[in-house]
């Protein structure tokens, strides 16, 4: 049997569906109000993600991470509640956990506004001209929730399974409803549908573990559970984190295995401003995935924007870097309330952050103040990087000199550092098979291959020119030609097998 | 058919295809030229010696060309240090030809003898030269292995030393970023020209020496290695293409092979353990070295200083052929399992696989 994921905006009477269906089928209900609570209990900030996503629609890796530990503590508590297999969760997007797993009914629930008015005016005893507004507010912040918690839009009704409209059908109708269709055969538990929820339970306990443990709290790190083997990936600021993952996640219930793995390198994005999930960030991010690497940012501001109290005291390039180890000095993103308010130049890369967190590919990341020099400067603090992408820089400057100054700058990186550089631009070219690589592949196929044709039909003439008697005479312009061909034939073919290989990944 | 080109059968060319294919992994692998293998490779095909010479360096001139471009894109090339040493490892060449040319001359009245004072000396000197440097990295290996700071990057304790002594004029390299004394080059060049122009394996020498004598990093030294490699070849075949000794249907069909090959070698670097790397390279550069000292008993013989059945010499080639192709093709082997693994583990996300236990139940 199923479980029931019912999902809804405010003062829409999804408690009272959830309390009737559970009342109707004997199965046991739990609701998100009460999963905050006990979260709460359990010393994870609820409360300030939610202010910090509400107040300061801004995101960093601190509150990135409070969130990952906040769905794996509401993940791991709905799978132990479904033990059994039945469970009817309300919540705001229930409908959004448990990827995967098959068994569960994804329900969602809307009132007309003139309803959730009434009901809001009796839960909350408000003046009826506040309600309206009040509601919209609230469904505002709703949606900002869902966004940044499950980067998804709540109304999308691909994500749901059944949708309720309580203007015509009452609750009790529609919870008869719901117990008619959870008994369909096409929502029973199988043991593949077990299977799956027991991979979510235990990758959402692993993290827990993880993420609350003194041990590795501050490090950045992806975890999969399968069938008892739960992966840990971490990247190579954390080297030597491996055995204390170990310790923590000894014992875990339901793990048999623990692998632990690190991305083998860095890549190095630097950029002025971060456009959140673009072409660049899907690029790097492809590259990272092919090299087992992480990704580190480095975002460039101009020295003008040197302007926050903390950075003028630190008078240093780097003002903060949100790494594993620094967590003492990590930007909060205003989420304690009563903490200084803090002024900063974010320009997306936070958001890009946040997602190479959900990705297991962060590497981190800093902001500096200056231009060229300031850039090599914090490059030398790079550990292990294998290429550096530069992306959009020197934008205060006209077009060309953008393009002239960024080249000199990946030259003179090149140099100093002996790392591949490429600007943005370059990325498709150089490291992914597109269009233009391949009508390069099959011209330069083409002329390989009609210059192997030519040369093995002609060999004799070929021969005679080369060391036959024609030679004696033409002995200069021979060898000339050899060693104008050669590597003619070197480059053309060279291309071609560079081409393939990078048509299959190998580079 | 002219006289001295062979007539190139399918399965020949499939058999010289093949050959540059193992070069290629070896020479992408190990950063030499892979000429060890595949020059006498094709001499036991029946390619005239001084063909198979002219047409593998001829291939090497095209191949180092295109490396050494692509080197010089990553900022590997230091021109500046290539051309110092360029110029004090012609002088070497023309020790070594001098030498080489002298022994030869000198075995020219002894009818079977012919050459065989210069095939011992060189293959002393390959078998000396190559055992010491194998040596030295297994060496190296075993003393790193287990090390917290294994793998953290070549010893400094000869270029410091040099640094200490000051020589001048000392001369400034900007794209590798070190100062090296003109003396020290002129040492080192001189060698790296005799080894080529003696056993052939100038990188051998050459790179090391720059790494640890120089302190050049090693990505810089190998690419400007390469640049070297790239004059030494086109001076090659130019001569030898002037001779008429270069088939240049053996150069394509080496690139055939040859530059898949590289691309897998180069793979295997960036993928396969730095101890693995070494180990593999160590192993093959000894099975090269017995290849060459169990041919040396028969130039003894020639030379009058060993006597036995000149019938044998067939055993001692055979024996000696079997184990450079052992090398090269266990070698080859090898590093693709390696590269093959990498590549299927990479493309399983999980990459370096650091820890793996069984949690102990209470």
């Amino acid at each position: 049997m199923p479980i029931i994921m019912i999902s809804s905006v405010a003062h829409c009477s999804a408690e009272k569906l959830a309390e009737d269906l559970g009342r109707k089928t004997g199965w046991p209900t739990l609701s998100r109000r009460e999963l905050a609570d006990q979260a709460h209990t359990q010393g994870i900030k609820l409360g300030r993600i939610e202010t910090s996503i509400i107040k300061k629609p801004i995101s960093n890796e601190s509150l990135a991470r409070e969130k990952d530990i906040y769905l794996a503590y509401i993940t791991a508590a709905i799978c132990e509640k479904a033990r059994d297999g039945n469970l009817i969760y309300e919540g705001r997007a229930g409908h959004l956990l448990l990827p995967g797993v098959r068994h569960r009914l994804r329900v969602g629930l809307m009132a007309p506004k003139g309803v959730r008015i009434e009901k809001a005016i009796a839960d909350l005893n408000l003046p009826r001209e506040k309600v309206s507004s009040y509601l919209d507010q609230i469904d505002e912040d709703f949606e900002k929730w869902v966004h940044y918690v499950h980067r998804a839009e709540w109304k999308d009704p691909g994500r749901f399974d059944f949708f309720i409209n309580l203007q015509t059908i009452s609750l009790s109708h529609a919870s008869d409803l719901l117990v008619s269709i959870a008994s369909l055969p096409d929502y029973c538990t199988t043991v593949e549908t077990r299977q799956a929820m027991e991979n979510h339970h235990l990758t959402a306990k692993a993290k827990l573990r993880l993420s609350t443990d003194d041990r590795t709290r501050r490090a950045n790190f992806w975890v999969r559970a399968v069938d008892g083997v739960v992966t840990v990936t971490y990247m190579p600021g954390q080297k030597g984190i491996d055995h204390a993952i170990i310790e923590v996640l000894e014992q875990l219930e339901g793990c048999n295995k623990v692998q632990c793995t690190m991305a083998e390198t860095n890549v190095l994005w630097a950029q002025e401003r971060f456009h959140g999930i673009d072409d660049n960030f899907h690029h790097i991010t492809q590259i990272a995935q092919r090299w087992g690497a992480a990704v580190e940012l480095l975002q460039i501001a101009p020295p003008s924007e040197l302007a926050c109290d903390e950075c003028i005291a630190a008078t240093a390039n780097e003002v903060r870097n949100p790494s594993a180890d620094s967590g003492k000095a990590a930007y909060t993103g205003g989420v304690e309330d009563d903490g200084p308010e803090v002024s900063r130049h974010d320009n997306g890369l936070d958001k890009v952050m946040e997602e190479l967190v959900s990705i297991g590919r962060s590497g981190g990341g800093k902001t500096i103040y200056g231009g060229s020099e300031e850039i090599i400067e914090a490059i030398k603090d790079t550990t292990n990087c294998s290429l550096i992408v530069l992306g959009d820089i020197f934008l205060d400057k006209g077009h060309e000199a953008r393009k002239r100054q960024a080249r000199e700058l990946a030259l003179n990186i090149r140099e100093r550092f002996k790392i591949p550089v490429v600007t943005s631009d370059e990325i498709q070219s150089r490291f992914f098979f597109g269009p233009r690589q391949a009508l390069k592949l099959m011209t330069f196929a083409l002329a390989v291959l009609c210059i192997y044709a030519a040369a093995f039909t002609y060999q004799d003439v070929i021969l005679n020119f080369l060391g036959g008697p024609m030679h004696q005479n033409v002995k200069v312009i021979s060898a000339i030609c050899v060693v104008l061909f050669v590597p003619l034939v070197a480059y053309l073919y060279g291309t071609v097998t560079g081409l393939l290989f990078k048509l299959v990944g190998v580079d | 058919m002219i006289v001295h080109f062979l007539h190139i059968s399918m399965s020949t060319a499939f058999q010289v295809v093949l050959l540059g294919f193992i070069g290629g992994v070896l020479s992408g692998f190990i950063g030499s030229g892979g000429a060890f293998f595949m020059t006498p490779g094709m001499m036991n095909l029946g390619i005239e010696g001084v063909v198979a010479v002219a047409s593998n360096i001829t291939h090497k001139f095209g191949k180092a060309m295109v490396g050494s471009h692509k080197h010089s894109e990553a900022g590997n090339v230091d021109k500046k240090l290539a051309v110092f040493v360029l110029g004090t490892a012609i002088l070497g060449i023309q020790i070594a030809v001098w030498i080489t040319s002298m022994l030869f001359k000198g075995g020219a009245g002894h009818g079977m003898a012919k050459g065989a004072g210069a095939n011992l000396y060189i293959s002393v000197v390959f078998a000396t030269i190559l055992t010491a440097v194998a040596i030295s990295m297994l060496r190296d290996l075993i003393k790193t292995s287990g090390q917290e700071n294994a793998g953290a990057g070549p010893s400094r304790k000869i270029t410091d030393f040099l640094a200490k002594l000051n020589l001048p004029p000392v001369i400034y390299f900007k794209v590798a970023d070190v100062k090296v004394s003109l003396w020290v080059i002129l040492i080192v060049g001189v060698a790296t020209g005799y080894l080529a122009g003696t056993i052939g394996v100038g990188g051998f020498i050459g790179v090391p020496a720059m790494i640890y004598v120089f302190g050049v990093p090693t990505a810089v030294a190998a690419g400007t290695e390469l640049y070297l490699a790239m004059f030494m070849g086109a001076y090659g075949a130019l001569s030898y293409a002037y001779q008429g000794f270069v088939d240049i249907r053996l150069t394509m069909l080496l690139y055939i092979g040859s530059l898949l090959g590289i691309y897998l070698g180069v793979y295997g670097v960036k993928v396969v353990n730095e101890k693995v790397i070494r180990l593999v390279t160590s192993l093959i550069i000894l099975l090269c070295v017995l290849s060459r000292i169990i041919a040396i008993p028969i130039y003894l013989r020639q030379l009058d200083i060993l006597s036995f059945d000149p019938a044998w010499d067939v055993y001692f080639n055979a024996a000696s052929k079997f184990f450079l192709f052992a090398s090269g093709i266990s070698g080859c082997l090898v590093i693709l399992f390696f590269v093959m693994r990498a590549y299927h583990q990479r493309r399983q996300i999980h990459k370096t696989l650091q820890v793996e236990r069984v949690p102990v139940r209470p």
